[in-house]
């Protein structure tokens, strides 16, 4: 049977969006290592950069041989999927490699959160091992539960949680919460870095070597951004049945917006946030909040009013805040705040679209705008507590899931002794300890040692 | 969603034995043709809303660089501060172009000074915006304040620095866009009657509107605040301040080409237009796909000619001066991308490179500092971008980029006569007279209160050490000279300068 005119038309149309949305949203992967890069110190720069690195290839074996199979395989399991393992039968009606590309990119952003957390001390082949797991099997469940239509969270099941679903249109609980809560037990049973809380408890600053890496990661991420919540839509060329000249392309648009105003919104706060609480504009924070009212709004960007996307920033950038505030005095630490924000800024962008979400909007987003629907919506406009309710569920499930899977995993790996470094390399830096020499060679004339037992040499020479 | 497949068989039922049926017939092909025409519809609405939207995208990518640009350009004491002058005005650009700056910007049906709807993106969607036209003017409208930050780099207050981005993006910029861009505007080209001399300003990504705007403003603020401590000594020569790292201003000026292929294209708005008759293989695509060659050629050949230029001029091969050149060619051919063919665009290209050379040696006789040189690149090679289309627009392009007036003005070496020129010589002088009066009093006001310039001690120290805690690089942990113990003590930031090297390399 040959393909209608149509058809062609309206997938070319949907693959040239959907596939330039997925190359934006690695953009995000570069973003991140610079990101990184410039958080820790220089010293450290070659090992998180090559965790960056490691993140997209050994993610993407893994998320092709099962991880894909698990998050969208099968039709009927609502709690992990069955088929398309190594992309077996793809293409199929419902699946093209455009969207595998797409769900694989997603994929391997949320281990590199998981490496702002126990970046600077973590023996690299453990990353290796905690990587993988996490892209290829704790990451796609929680995906397959909200984002596969049988999954037992997701808004297009034909049982739908609480009569409505969760709604976490491109991931704040399914990428950055499970990210952050990673990062937390990684981190947490790690203990701080050496030096970073002195003899009293007291906070000592490490500041990350190069801002100018920071913000240009920051810019990067929010670029990225645009293809990471418009994009979850996946079809640009859907018409909405009740209007003439509406459609996804319209939805797409205000979420771009949405996106836009939560993150411009939360770097605002932050701005004055921090200038009021430590004096002076800091560069590095106004970024931070930044990301986080980007992570906030990532659930709710499509269902929500643009001005309800500047609640939504406002509210996340004193989270963040509030997160960091509370870090300190309970001496954890994370040398990339990234289980404050990912987590912290997360879970409120869960609870945040189940007060804010529009029904229209809901209705636009998961049954292409046809009329006679009615679903829940936000709690503030009137919507019931069927959404929020399955929101502070699906919230509550990936922090349990995510603790009974790599909890374990990171005690198991400080048990044998793979996980954290000496306190010798870490004070040399990993760079230099098991990477083969420093990123940097600004003063080549200096006495600069280029492997580990060089260094080791000198130091004996200086005690 | 109704079939669209119509066969004989469908048919023959309505023409029956000896009759025909003729309004059922008539009914059956009339619906079967609305639904072709309304799934056509929806394409073209997700075709153009896919193209607006990644344009939007790519503009937005030019934000970041700028901000490695200008990181690159100054002094590695400085990096902090002129960055997060970038990151905020994407976000506070944000929040005002959201609030009130569309609405002045494009407000219509509404005078031709001023919008007065859409405020807070009440009644968006409607048939003339989407969404995806918002976000493509609100990266436009945050590049302009950034033009300006290059401008008062490296001394100006951080308070000093929000109040004049919020009023430059909120009400500056949208009301000289108004009067260029919409089709209101007593000067837009798009304008449906009474055009300005029968003409209107051609000016189709933004030469004027973004460029000299940004250029203007930065020009009064430099001049108002003095040139940076040390840039000319007591005998009147100039001293150069290099930036810390041409690795940044590299990075920076590809991305700003790469995010030029946004901004220049992009402000087609919509692709999926014939161009007369249609079926054919020549369209707005086409006219999108010629604005990104002249975009680049021009580029090119003021990046070349600056580094010949600069060659007999300084003696060496200089790669910084060759993508300000670049940025520059970029910047005059803005104006004129669409209505121009491509050998004019080298033309474009080659004058730009030598109107910014010929503006810098006029800035240091005139003792005026630029940290960026954006009042002379943006500034300068954005009124000469004006200039250039008066004179080089061709007939065809004006008329398929501006329908509904044939018999238009066009370029005037190009047989169009003379009215074209003339409206672009008022939009050069509109713009200077009208950023010149609202950000002049503004910055001089915010002198006299003493709320511009940084002391002289904050200055000399840096204001990432002073304002913004701590400097950008750290390349070796203060506890490095420590061997034996852990840090005990908290870091503070001294006001004196301490043994940080500052001659760091990205």
């Amino acid at each position: 049977m040959d393909v209608s005119w149509e058809s062609s038309v309206t997938d070319s149309i949907n693959t040239i969006y959907l596939l330039f949305s997925a190359y934006l949203v690695f953009v995000m992967q570069l973003g991140f290592a610079m990101l990184c890069a410039g958080s820790v110190r220089a010293k450290n720069a070659m090992n998180i950069m090559l965790t960056n690195v490691v993140d997209a290839v050994v993610g993407s074996i893994s998320y092709y041989l099962f991880g894909f199979a698990f998050a969208f395989g099968g039709s009927s399991n609502p709690f992990i999927g069955t088929s398309y393992f190594a992309l077996a039968s793809i293409p199929d009606g419902t699946y093209d490699y455009s969207f595998f590309l797409y769900q694989w990119a997603f994929a391997i952003a949320v281990a590199g959160i998981t490496s702002g957390s126990v970046a600077e001390r973590t023996q690299f082949t453990t990353y290796l091992i905690f990587s993988f797991f996490l892209t290829g099997f704790v990451y796609p469940i929680v995906a397959h539960w909200v984002w596969s239509s049988s999954g037992w969270l997701s808004p297009s099941s034909s049982n739908l949680l609480f009569g409505s679903g969760a709604i976490d249109f491109a991931g704040s609980g399914v990428v950055h919460m499970v990210g952050a809560v990673a990062g937390l037990w990684g981190s947490f049973i790690e203990g701080p870095r050496v030096g970073r809380f002195d003899a009293f408890g007291k906070p000592v600053p490490m500041r990350g070597h190069n801002a100018t890496l920071v913000v240009l990661g920051t810019f990067l991420l929010w670029f990225g951004w645009f293809g990471f919540n418009p994009g979850s839509f996946d079809k640009i060329l859907v018409s909405y049945p009740s209007t003439s000249d509406q459609g996804n392309w319209t939805a797409i648009g205000r979420t771009a917006v949405t996106t836009t105003l939560a993150g411009s919104t939360a770097g605002i706060v932050t701005l004055f946030g921090r200038r009021l609480i430590v004096g002076h504009w800091d560069a590095l924070d106004v970024c931070n909040g930044l990301l986080g009212g980007f992570v906030a709004v990532t659930s709710g960007c499509s269902v929500v009013e643009p001005w309800a996307a500047i609640v939504c920033g406002f509210v996340s950038a004193w989270i963040l805040i509030g997160l960091n505030v509370l870090a300190l005095q309970l001496q954890f630490d994370d040398p990339l705040e990234a289980t404050q924000l990912h987590g912290g800024c997360g879970a409120w962008g869960l609870i945040f679209t189940g007060l804010f979400a529009k029904e229209e909007f809901v209705i636009q987003a998961y049954d292409s705008g046809e009329s006679g629907v009615t679903r829940p919506y936000g709690l503030f406009l009137g919507g019931g507590w069927g959404l929020l309710g399955s929101q502070v569920v699906e919230l509550l499930s990936i922090v349990a899931w995510v603790t009974i899977t790599m909890g374990p995993l990171f005690y198991a790996l400080h048990k044998l002794r793979i996980l954290r470094i000496s306190v010798e390399e870490e004070v040399a830096g990993l760079d230099i300890s098991s990477h083969g020499g420093y990123a940097y060679a600004a003063h080549p004339e200096e006495n600069q040692p280029r492997f580990y037992a060089e260094y080791m040499r000198l130091q004996s020479n200086y005690s | 969603m109704a079939s669209l497949s119509c066969a004989a068989t469908d048919l023959t039922p309505l023409l029956g034995g000896t009759t025909t049926n003729a309004t059922a017939l008539a009914n059956f092909l009339c619906t079967r043709f609305d639904s072709i025409s309304n799934t056509l519809s929806d394409a073209s609405y997700a075709i153009n809303s896919t193209y607006l939207l990644f344009s939007a995208y790519l503009v937005f990518a030019m934000q970041l660089g700028f901000a490695m640009l200008c990181a690159g350009s100054v002094r590695a004491k400085n990096t902090m501060n002129i960055m997060l002058t970038n990151v905020l005005d994407a976000a506070a650009g944000g929040i005002s172009y959201y609030l009130f700056g569309f609405a002045f910007a494009f407000g219509s049906p509404s005078n031709g000074f001023i919008g007065k709807h859409f405020f807070g993106l009440k009644d968006v969607p409607s048939s003339s915006f989407d969404y995806p036209f918002f976000l493509f003017q609100w990266a436009f409208a945050i590049a302009a304040a950034g033009i300006t930050s290059g401008s008062i780099a490296e001394r100006t207050q951080f308070v000093a620095y929000l109040i004049y981005s919020s009023f430059l993006t909120g009400f500056v910029y949208p009301i000289t866009s108004h009067w260029f861009w919409s089709v209101d505007g007593w000067a837009s080209a798009s304008k449906p009657t009474n055009l300005l001399f029968g003409s209107g300003a051609i000016d189709f990504a933004g030469s004027g509107v973004v460029h000299m705007v940004g250029g203007i403003a930065g020009l009064w603020g430099a001049l108002i605040e003095g040139p940076r401590i040390g840039r000319f000594d007591h005998t009147g020569r100039s001293v150069i301040l290099r930036g810390h790292s041409a690795s940044l201003v590299v990075l920076g000026s590809f991305l700003l080409w790469f995010g030029w292929f946004g901004f220049n294209p992009g402000s087609f708005l919509t692709i999926m237009k014939a161009y007369g008759e249609s079926g054919s293989y020549y369209g707005q695509w086409s006219a999108v796909g010629r604005t990104a060659v002249t975009t680049t050629l021009a580029g090119c050949t003021a990046a070349l000619t600056t580094l010949f230029g600069k060659r007999l001029l300084s003696g060496h091969w200089n790669v910084t001066d060759v993508c300000n050149g670049l940025l520059g060619g970029f910047a005059a051919i803005t104006s004129g991308c669409s209505v121009v063919d491509p050998w004019a665009a080298i033309i474009c290209g080659f004058v730009a490179a030598w109107v910014l050379i010929g503006f810098n040696v006029l800035a240091e006789k005139l003792k005026f500092d630029d940290p960026l040189e954006a009042a002379q690149l943006h500034g300068g090679c954005g009124a000469w971008g004006l200039i250039f289309t008066g004179l080089f627009a061709g007939k065809k392009y004006v008329n398929e980029v501006y329908p509904g007036s044939p018999d238009r003005p066009y370029g005037l070496f190009m047989g169009g006569g003379g009215k074209l020129f003339a409206a672009q010589l008022i939009q050069i002088l509109v713009i200077f007279g009208w950023v010149s009066f609202t950000m002049a009093p503004l910055f001089y006001g915010l002198h006299k209160i003493n709320l511009l310039r940084v002391s002289t001690d904050d200055e000399m120290a840096g204001m990432d050490l002073t304002r913004h805690g701590g400097f950008a690089y750290v390349y070796h942990d203060e506890d490095d000279s420590h061997k034996a113990g852990f840090m005990l003590r908290k870091i503070e930031p001294s006001t004196s300068p301490t043994n940080q090297s500052l001659n760091v390399s990205v």
